[in-house]
């Protein structure tokens, strides 16, 4: 819940939960990843989650995403139950994601990278390419005057012809994050988006998770840096141990000894 | 001269229909199909024992199914359907469980399975002999023609549907659909989470390559008249790759040029004018280690190919004007 060092500002107080994952379990074998972690997003909210290494974080983002399946448990989005569903069916809905090794199209040039998005499952199917009826050329138009205003509010315009393959790594992070903006997201979930990412870009890509929130877009971001969850996080999440142990403002969760000890242990 | 020309322009033209119809599946899709000389083959036959007679009669010397005496065009959409219908179970049953390098490793075992299935079963396509006087198309303008005359002609019919190929792959080339493969291709996961279903996409790439494939056995049938188990080993697949590796993955006129060396004037110039030396068969057996060799020269040296892929820019996919381009501005 929004707090006394929330980033929200007074008009955006968090509606009800566009994201409630309740007692996940995610396993590996004999190693049980996350044991029974729950957690609700409102709408517009940027949640940090944070802990130690092994704490299953990502697995419970994996969880949330459908890139793993959760042994046990529910995640409900939008209102409806979506643990069940693959992760494509997922990100149809609404929930996008990106990986903690940026996942760009390497063969794609960065303005292709954004049309996949941007099209979607309608726009990809083969019908619609044998067909090529005028109503798919008037969305792809659509969609491909989309993708340069997203590629100009990213600032990445000048390398909308390179491929995935010529980009740096903070380029990378960058057009993952804009190839999802292209979907229209409800649910942003983003995997340690400034790891190996020069400082600047760190400082843009920060501007870049307030400006998406703005926009009605829920956030949920695993990040190692504190500094950044502080600066863009309205509430932070603890994991340790596979388990939610903290649930708060940057300020409270920071004070709280159980982040100590998490990160001591 | 005349004769050897025509009949090698019908093979190119089949060979390019083939190899486009791989390289959807190999260079979008980034499926390592080393089994697609199946489809071929399947068209290939069923094309064959569509437009062949009941077995009997003047045919008595082969065994083989159905024979339904369906006039053309009616057994080259058999066997493009035939194909698309093999590629299609071969997908289903591969596609799905199973990480590429282990697909590669089940595609080549149901090519070899396959062969050895068909030559040891007489009663379906009369086995290691093969199928022959299948019925040739457009036949009774032999007498009026010529067999030179007709040669052309049929060399031009093969021309024209490898044509109607270029221009679907053109048309698939470059849609949303085929753009999604190739994000597939590159990152599944990455791909599946921005709401695409990789498989549905890789199973409908491998029913039209399949389709091609089967509609390219049944043009190369319909002018040799014969099909054994011999013309469709499994090595044949990686000839045809190779010339999709030399001339450009992913390139239709790279493909175009990477197949002309390979399949013509690799294979089929180096037989008609190199000496055979030392004993039967061993300048065939060496044909097949240079192509071996050359596969991975090109990888080493040129991994892109001749006519690398080409890099499809922003202004080219971006309307000039559009209704958002104006609000936004």
């Amino acid at each position: 819940m929004p707090t006394e060092t929330s980033n929200l500002s007074a008009t955006q107080m968090p509606s009800a939960p566009v994201l409630a994952a309740s007692d996940i379990c995610v396993r590996y074998g004999g190693v049980e990843a996350v044991a029974g972690a729950s957690l609700t997003i409102p709408t517009p909210q940027v949640v940090g989650l944070i802990g130690p290494n092994g704490a299953g974080k990502s697995s419970l983002l994996a969880a949330i995403g459908g890139q793993s399946r959760a042994a046990s448990g529910r995640v409900t989005f939008d209102g409806e139950d979506v643990t069940q569903l693959p992760p494509h069916q997922r990100a149809r809905r609404g929930i996008l994601r990106t990986f903690q090794t940026a996942s760009v199209f390497d063969g794609l040039t960065v303005f292709e990278n954004l049309l996949v998005a941007g099209l979607g499952d309608q726009g990809s199917r083969l019908r619609g390419a044998l067909l090529r009826t005028p109503a798919l050329h008037a969305r792809e138009r659509a969609t491909a005057a989309r993708a340069a205003r997203v590629l100009e509010e990213f600032e990445i315009s000048h390398i909308a012809d390179h491929y995935g393959r010529e980009l740096s790594g903070g380029q990378r992070r960058l057009v993952e994050i804009a190839r999802c903006l292209m979907r229209s997201p409800k649910l942003l979930l983003l995997d340690e988006p400034m790891v190996g990412v020069a400082p600047h870009l760190v400082e843009r890509i920060g501007e870049h998770c307030r400006a998406i929130c703005e926009r009605s877009v829920a956030i949920l971001i695993v990040e190692h840096s504190m500094e950044v969850i502080g600066s863009i996080c309205d509430r932070v999440v603890v994991m340790a141990s596979g388990e939610v142990i903290d649930d708060g403002s940057f300020a409270s969760v920071m004070k709280g000894e159980s982040v100590r000890e998490a990160y001591l242990a | 001269m005349s004769f050897y020309l025509s009949t090698i322009a019908v093979y190119f033209c089949v060979d390019l229909l083939a190899a486009w119809a791989l390289n959807m599946q190999f260079g979008w899709a980034g499926i390592p199909n080393f089994a697609f000389i199946l489809t071929q083959a399947a068209g290939a036959y069923m094309y064959a024992v569509v437009a062949l007679g009941p077995s009997g009669g003047l045919t008595a010397f082969q065994h083989y199914i159905l024979g339904a005496s369906l006039p053309f065009p009616l057994p080259l959409l058999v066997a493009a359907g035939a194909g698309g219908v093999v590629a299609l179970a071969l997908g289903l049953i591969t596609l799905r469980p199973l990480r590429r390098d282990y697909q590669a490793a089940v595609f080549l075992l149901f090519a070899v399975i396959a062969s050895d299935v068909v030559s040891a079963d007489v009663g379906l396509f009369n086995g290691s002999n093969g199928l022959a006087a299948v019925p040739q198309p457009f036949s009774s303008l032999q007498t009026t023609l010529g067999l030179g005359g007709y040669q052309w002609l049929y060399a031009g019919f093969t021309a024209v549907i490898c044509l109607g190929g270029l221009s679907l792959v053109r048309g698939l080339g470059g849609s949303g659909w085929q753009r999604a493969l190739r994000a597939a291709r590159d990152d599944e996961a990455g791909a599946r989470a921005l709401g695409v279903n990789p498989a549905v996409l890789r199973l409908q790439v491998f029913f039209i390559g399949g389709m091609l494939a089967g509609l390219s056995g049944g043009l190369l049938v319909g002018f040799i008249s014969a099909w054994s188990p011999g013309a469709w080993e499994y090595s044949e697949t990686f000839a045809i790759l190779t010339g999709i590796i030399l001339g450009g993955v992913s390139n239709n006129w790279g493909v175009f040029v990477g197949t002309f060396l390979v399949q013509i004037a690799f294979q089929e110039l180096t037989a008609l004018f190199l000496p055979q030396i030392g004993y039967p068969g061993l300048s065939d057996a060496l044909v097949w280690v240079v192509i071996g060799v050359l596969w991975l020269l090109v990888i080493y040296f040129r991994p892109r190919g001749i006519l690398p892929e080409r890099r499809t820019r922003m202004s080219t996919l971006q309307p000039s004007t559009s209704p958002e381009m104006s609000d936004a501005d």
